[in-house]
This record gives C-alpha cells, structure tokens and sequence, in this order.
C-alpha cells in the first residue's frame, strides 16, 4: 500500500509533464511564492526565515571562541548543522541526525565555504590561541518541499547580517561578520522525466533524482550535488546551470533587500 | 535559578520591576494558530521574548509497540530548544532538563485531552522553543494547548502556561529572564481555566504558604487572561486568519 501511492503519482506527474504541466500548475522553470525575513530571533546574533510555499525553515547563527586548528593558527571555523526534526513532518523520526540531515548541511555549508565569501582570517582573535567559530544551524520547520534551497537562502541571509559578539566574550567591540559574497543555490528535480525548478512535496514523493547548484556573484559554480537514484545527461545540465544563473541572480537580490 | 540574589536588586524603588511591569503584571502575548502547512495542527506564541512554535501530528497508530495503551491515546512530547535559542548555542538533542520538561508536560496535556477517545494511537506534540528567555515551558503548553486545538483533538479545555515567583522578597507575575536568574522563587503552573483546575505543576526556590497563594493567585488571572486570546486565535485560524 505504501508503495502504491507514489506509483499512482508518479503516472499522474509523467502524463502532466508530457502536457507540459506540474502538479500545481506551475512553469517548468517558476518558483512558489518565497517570503524572506531577516534579524527575528533574539538570541540568535544572525537570524532568518524562509517561506517557500508549505516549506518553512529558520536558519540561526550563533558565536563562541575556540582554539584554532593547529595547521591554521590564524583562521576561525565555521560548522553547518541542519535539523530535520519530527515537528516539520510526518515522515520524520526523533533521534541522532539522518542521513538527509547531515548531507542538508553539508550541501549547505560547502556553498558558503567554497565561495570563499568568509574570510576567516578576520576571525583569528589571537593567532595560535583564539579563533571565533561560527555556527551556523538550519531548523526545517515545515517540511513542503525544496527545503534545500530553503536552508541555504536563509542561511546566507543569516550569515549577511550576523554580528559578531565580541563584547560579550570580552574579546573587543561588536563587528559584523564581515560576509563578502552572496552564494546561493537553487535545486532541480527530475519529475515525469524532465527537471523542474523549486519542486514540490507531491513532485519529491513522486520524483527522481535531485540536482543542486550553488552559483557566486560572478555565476561561478562552487557547490554541485546529486542526490538520489537516477541519471542526467551533460545537456540536461547545461539546461538546468542557464536556468540557475537567471534564479540566483533574482534571490541574490532578495537577500540583498533584506540587509538592514 | 537560584542565583546570588541579594547582590541584584530585581525591584525599583518606584515598586515597579526593572522592567517597568506592576508586580502582577504579565509580560505581552501574541498567539497564532495554524502556522504549519506541514502539520495537521499548528501553533505560534510570543510571550515577552520567548518564540515557541508547536506542530501536532496524529492520531496515528502508536509505535513502538511498547507505548501502546489498549484504553486510551498517549501523547508522544517532545520539548525541544533549538541550538540559536538562547544566549550560548545550545548542542542539538535531547538533554534531561528537556526530557523532564516532554515528560511532565505530556502528562498534563494526557490530563486534558480526551485521550479515552482514541485507543491504542498516538498524538504527537513537538515543541520547538526558537527564542528562550525565562519561562519556555509555559510558553510550550500554552502553544501545545492551541496546536491540539487546531488539530481538532477533543479536549476538556485549552490548558495555559503561566508562572510566578519571587524577587526581592516579593512575589511577582511572569519572571523575565534577570528575575528567573536572580529571582528566589519560580512556580510554573498548567491551569484550565474552566475547570478552576491545575494540570501542571513544577516549583523551586522558597515561598511560604502565604506566598505560595499568591503566587497562584496570580496565575490563575494571567491563565484567564492568556485563555481569551488562545481561543481568540483558534477563531481567526478557522476563519481563515492570519497564516
């Protein structure tokens, strides 16, 4: 019976994409609605949500001190955790991260990193001794689909408008993070046997693989992934990267509108 | 909590607290029901600077097995801070202070839920605190109370999240988080305000009988008052409110 259910969809997703059509009556290449807010949680020295359609997620940064890493005395840390917790869906299970969490974040974290846009020498407090660490968390709260792009669209806009708690650790001034680009990914799905932008709950269950892009400022590529089971062909990619480039510049610029 | 109190001065000399609130005055509620597409019912509460956001999943058959329960529903709750919550980053996953918190306040939503009405299943209550600052738990069974409600789970009636305490000798409504710090006292209470009855029920620090009466005094005013916009928020969710 479980299985049923995706069969029948994935027949009903295959003859709407033969018309050119998706389950909820989008483009190929459109997105849901996305709503993004900046500075929410009080706690948190860098803070976002995303609406993305049904999916809802929260991104939080937080800071503390620590020892650098002994073969990079002058360089702070960044970690990336994503939590797929049971509040967000039916489908998820309390307990140590999933598979899906820990590749989420690392998705994630990869994009920001390989961009290059933190500097972590400008985290070094005293170089051998005392680096910050940033600590990027990603809570999906509503799981509706894509929440990849979700995550890193919050993250980024998170990580743009942290500031640095130096007086708090009795380390210096308050600075903001000093975040010099704006990488952002956007995620593609292959759904009744071609890829879609921004894809759905209906078109995850009922969907194959997963193609996920993240493009700098300049449209250089500094994150790619591939998830699940399927095959793409180097056409269908080149497709998918011209989309991407249009995409990211438009919620490039969303995040840009949301630094105060 | 107990905190070196008597080095800070919780109270002003105009009798009002640091914050300017009366001793019996709550900090500002903001409730909204039906937030999660995701989940079958849904809640968000903002009470001072506290963010609590609850989804409610079920019923559904109840599993493990071993949890199962011939007679009645059981209420699988999981109060969770998440790691930006508060002032130090919080490390993912569950602690004791956070399974004695799903602990007893599942019990107290079993109190009030009409559990008898759905044997052997299970009703799950997740409760992410995103802004923590004194009082989260409260906030937790206020928004759990709601959700329920959203979700169109028969209850008794929607239990409140309330507590009081004690600073400077005083007792005092709703500690913010210098008065949970440094304050001598804190009595968090699960209240049915229809009922008159109390389903939930914590306290540490020092009250006397006298000052334990009206501490609960105090609460139960604020739990009236919390009660009419919870219920005011369940209207506007099924009118088709704010989402």
């Amino acid at each position: 019976m479980a299985e049923m259910v995706p069969q029948l969809l994935r027949q009903q997703l295959a003859e709407l994409a033969s018309q050119d059509k998706r389950f909820d009556g989008r483009g190929r290449w459109d997105s849901r609605d996305i709503i993004l807010e900046t500075d929410i949680l009080y706690n948190a020295e860098g803070s976002a949500k995303v609406v993305l359609g049904d999916t809802i997620v929260y991104a939080g940064v937080k800071f503390d001190v620590a020892s650098p890493y002994s073969d990079r005395p002058t360089q702070g840390s960044l970690m990336t955790g994503a939590e797929l917790r049971p509040v967000a869906h039916r489908k998820y299970d309390p307990g140590p991260p999933s598979p899906e969490s820990i590749e989420l974040g690392r998705v994630v974290d990869r994009g920001i990193r390989e961009s290059g846009c933190i500097d972590m020498e400008s985290l070094c407090i005293v170089p051998g001794e005392k680096v910050w660490r940033v600590m990027l968390d990603l809570h999906v709260l509503s799981d509706g689909g894509n929440i990849f792009d979700a995550c890193a669209t919050a993250a980024i806009a998170a990580m743009r408008t942290a500031v640095v708690p130096a007086e708090r650790f009795d380390v210096g001034e308050d600075f903001k993070l000093d975040v010099s680009s704006t990488p952002i990914m956007c995620s593609y799905r292959r759904v009744g046997g071609r890829y879609v932008y921004d894809a759905c709950e209906q078109e995850e269950i009922g969907g194959d693989e997963r193609i996920h892009i993240t493009l700098g400022d300049k449209g250089h590529l500094h994150s790619l992934q591939k998830g699940l089971r399927g095959v793409l062909s180097p056409a269908e990619f080149t497709e998918i990267l011209a989309q991407a480039g249009v995409r990211c510049a438009e919620l490039r610029e969303l995040v840009h509108s949301k630094e105060a | 909590m107990m905190g070196g109190y008597g080095d800070v001065q919780l109270m002003r000399e105009d009798g009002k607290r640091l914050d300017g609130r009366a001793v019996d005055e709550m900090r500002e509620v903001e409730i909204k029901a039906g937030i999660l597409p995701a989940a079958e019912g849904s809640a968000w509460v903002k009470h001072g600077l506290n963010i609590a956001v609850v989804a409610v999943y079920g019923p559904m058959e109840a599993h493990p097995r071993r949890i199962q329960r011939q007679d009645r529903a059981v209420l699988d709750v999981r109060y969770n801070m998440a790691p930006f919550s508060t002032s130090d980053r919080i490390r993912p996953g569950f602690n004791r202070r956070s399974r004695e918190i799903s602990k007893v306040t599942a019990e107290a939503l079993e109190s009030v839920v009409l559990v008898e009405r759905f044997p052997r299943s299970k009703i799950r209550v997740e409760i992410e605190i995103l802004a923590a600052e004194a009082g989260t738990r409260c906030v937790g069974i206020t928004a759990a109370s709601v959700a329920l409600a959203d979700a169109g789970i028969p209850m008794k009636d929607l239990l409140v999240g309330v507590a009081s305490g004690k600073i400077d000798d005083i007792v005092v409504l709703d500690l913010d988080k210098a008065e949970d710090n440094y304050g001598q006292a804190d009595l968090p209470m699960g209240i049915m305000p229809n009922t008159g009855e109390i389903a939930f029920l914590q306290m540490d620090g020092d009250l006397s009988p006298e000052e334990y009466e009206l501490a609960t005094e105090y609460n139960f005013k604020a739990a009236h008052e919390i009660h009419g916009l919870m219920k005011q928020a369940l209207l506007d969710s099924a009118s088709g409110g704010e989402v």
